[in-house]
């Protein structure tokens, strides 16, 4: 647990006390907590295995998570021991019957509402509540109502405060290393005989001894695609392959690190030798887009507009065709990716095209470009902090596209 | 051999708290500071009965029986009478008990497990009481 001195201290106790105020102004007795990000932003602990937060209306929380795990959630957590339970398929003890007979406990005659985290998502461990799961509480809880009020963690989640910042920061600056790591391994030839996945694990030993937790991604860890695969349309996710790199193959490094629960996320790319005309030209491309794109990252600004001008700068420089129409994703502490904001646009639990940025927020600065007919592409990610005239990268590996001789 | 007593009742409770008392030291309870309540459904007579047990720092200090709601206790367990019956006559793990869902647990599981081998001893003590059930 870290205190207030700490540069990466997050005031959970707050966090709690937000979130229980607006627990009351919805009438919410308890809010059962089952996302991912959910459980991060609320107990500064990494839940890999299925997990729950119980928040009562006044107090502490109470965590649940699968009792092999649990003394270790108790342990990283800012929680006591006494606030962190184990289930297990033993009488009173599965996940069911221990949770709705603890929240029970904390209802007057056992009846009140219980806010639940209910929807989709692209991000597959997001942790919704499950149909299955909402049934059996349903039952279990028989004088209880059960209302969907995960947009109380993502109102409260939005902004990110300093110690969350200082958090990707670092995460960022371990993401630095590996890149630099990267470099190092495949300059002057050494690239040759490498596959995806040995620089994929190349960069993860370098940001592990850099105090890296893991390469968090659910996209496979780091992401590296070589050659064709650099190219594939739409191609912005690419786990890491056995593929050998081959002279001429444009070289996409994405990877990760994570640090306390902030992420890392940093691609950079480069072209292997010998380079064509062709190849620096898309690379020109992708270098000057992704400046821009930097240049016109600040508050005020919303996905849609940005996109259009993003869209309008390549039409005019005629690579339009290559680029992914997108340029950001969202992003939290683990668990939290993809969706910006609040779900509150077009498509359900997809980012508003009319989300206008707010100072303090943070993202994933995305974007693919893709030539499939040449087997070329490249990716830029970078978590970016807004202002109000500007926003700040926090991986500072220098943009770029290199050829590696 | 003496003879046996009936099972949950005042002269069984004397029984198990004076073995409890001799056969398990401070050190054999790991100086543990916990209690716990067996709540014993469907008694003979019909009733529910609880056993409370208590230690302090590994001290045996308090054995309670009685009907009805029983005191706070950091663990409560829940059964049938049979089923608690058959774990002293060493007929049923108390371990598979729990994981059948005959026994059921209220507590913290992190914590219970810590106590598992502990509760075991405890109940290898009762076990050797000769009881009528």
């Amino acid at each position: 647990m870290t205190t207030p001195n700490d540069p990466y201290y997050i005031d959970f106790p707050a966090r709690i006390r937000a979130i229980q105020a607006a627990m009351a102004k919805e009438n919410i007795d308890v809010y059962l907590g089952s996302r991912l990000r959910t459980l991060s932003w609320t107990l500064d602990a990494f839940c890999p295995w299925r997990s729950f937060v119980v928040i009562p209306s006044e107090g502490l929380p109470t965590a649940f998570t699968f009792v092999i795990d649990a003394a270790r959630v108790a342990d990283d957590a800012w929680l006591d021991e006494d606030h962190v339970f184990g289930f297990a398929p033993m009488g009173g003890q599965d996940q069911i019957e221990l949770i709705a007979d603890f929240i029970k406990d904390l209802l007057p005659g056992e009846k009140g509402r219980v806010g639940i985290e209910s929807g989709m998502s692209n991000y597959l461990p997001e942790g919704n509540l499950t149909h299955y799961e909402y049934e059996r509480y349903s039952e279990a809880l028989p004088g209880c109502e059960l209302v969907n009020a995960h947009t109380i963690v993502d109102a409260l989640a939005v902004i990110k405060d300093e110690g969350t910042v200082n958090r990707f920061r670092e995460a960022s600056r371990i993401v630095d290393i590996g890149h630099q790591a990267v470099f190092d391994a495949i300059k002057d030839g050494g690239w040759k005989g490498m596959t995806e996945t040995e620089i994929a694990g190349l960069a993860a030993y370098a940001m592990r001894k850099a105090g890296s937790e893991w390469e968090w991604s659910f996209t496979g860890g780091n992401e590296i695609a070589s050659g064709y695969r650099t190219g594939l349309v739409g191609g912005a996710c690419t786990p890491a392959s056995r593929r050998e790199l081959q002279a001429g193959d444009p070289l996409m490094v994405d990877i990760h690190a994570m640090f306390k629960l902030g992420l890392g996320d940093h691609s950079h790319n480069y072209l292997i030798a010998p380079v064509t005309d062709r190849q620096w030209w898309h690379a020109n491309n992708f270098v000057d887009i992704v400046k821009l794109t930097l240049e016109t990252y600040r508050a005020g600004i919303t996905p849609s507009d940005l996109a259009e001008q993003m869209i309008g700068f390549a039409d005019e420089r005629g690579f339009s065709d290559y680029m992914v129409p997108g340029f950001e994703h969202g992003i939290g502490l683990m668990g939290d990716e993809w969706r910006i904001g609040l779900n509150d646009g077009p498509f359900p639990y997809w980012t508003n095209p009319e989300h206008v940025y707010q100072a303090g927020e943070l993202l994933i600065c995305a974007m693919q470009y893709a030539c499939p007919e040449e087997n070329i592409g490249f990716r830029y990610e970078n978590p970016i902090v807004l202002y109000e005239d500007r926003c700040e990268p926090l991986s500072v590996f220098p943009l770029s596209i290199d050829e590696i001789k | 051999m003496t003879d046996p007593m009936q099972y949950l009742t005042p002269a069984w409770r004397d029984e198990a708290e004076k073995r409890l008392k001799s056969e398990l030291s401070p050190e054999r309870m790991n100086f543990i500071t916990s209690s716990m309540s067996n709540i014993y459904r469907d008694c003979p007579d019909g009733s529910t009965r609880y056993l409370f047990f208590r230690f302090e720092k590994g001290e045996f200090a308090e054995l309670l029986l009685g009907d009805g709601e029983p005191p706070a206790a950091e663990f409560k367990i829940t059964g049938a009478y049979d089923t608690f019956a058959k774990i002293s006559r060493a007929e049923l793990g108390s371990q598979k008990a729990l994981m059948t869902g005959k026994l059921k647990l209220k507590g913290n599981m992190v914590k219970a497990l810590k106590l598992a081998s502990i509760a075991d001893r405890l109940n290898k003590v009762l076990s050797t009481i000769p009881a009528a059930y």
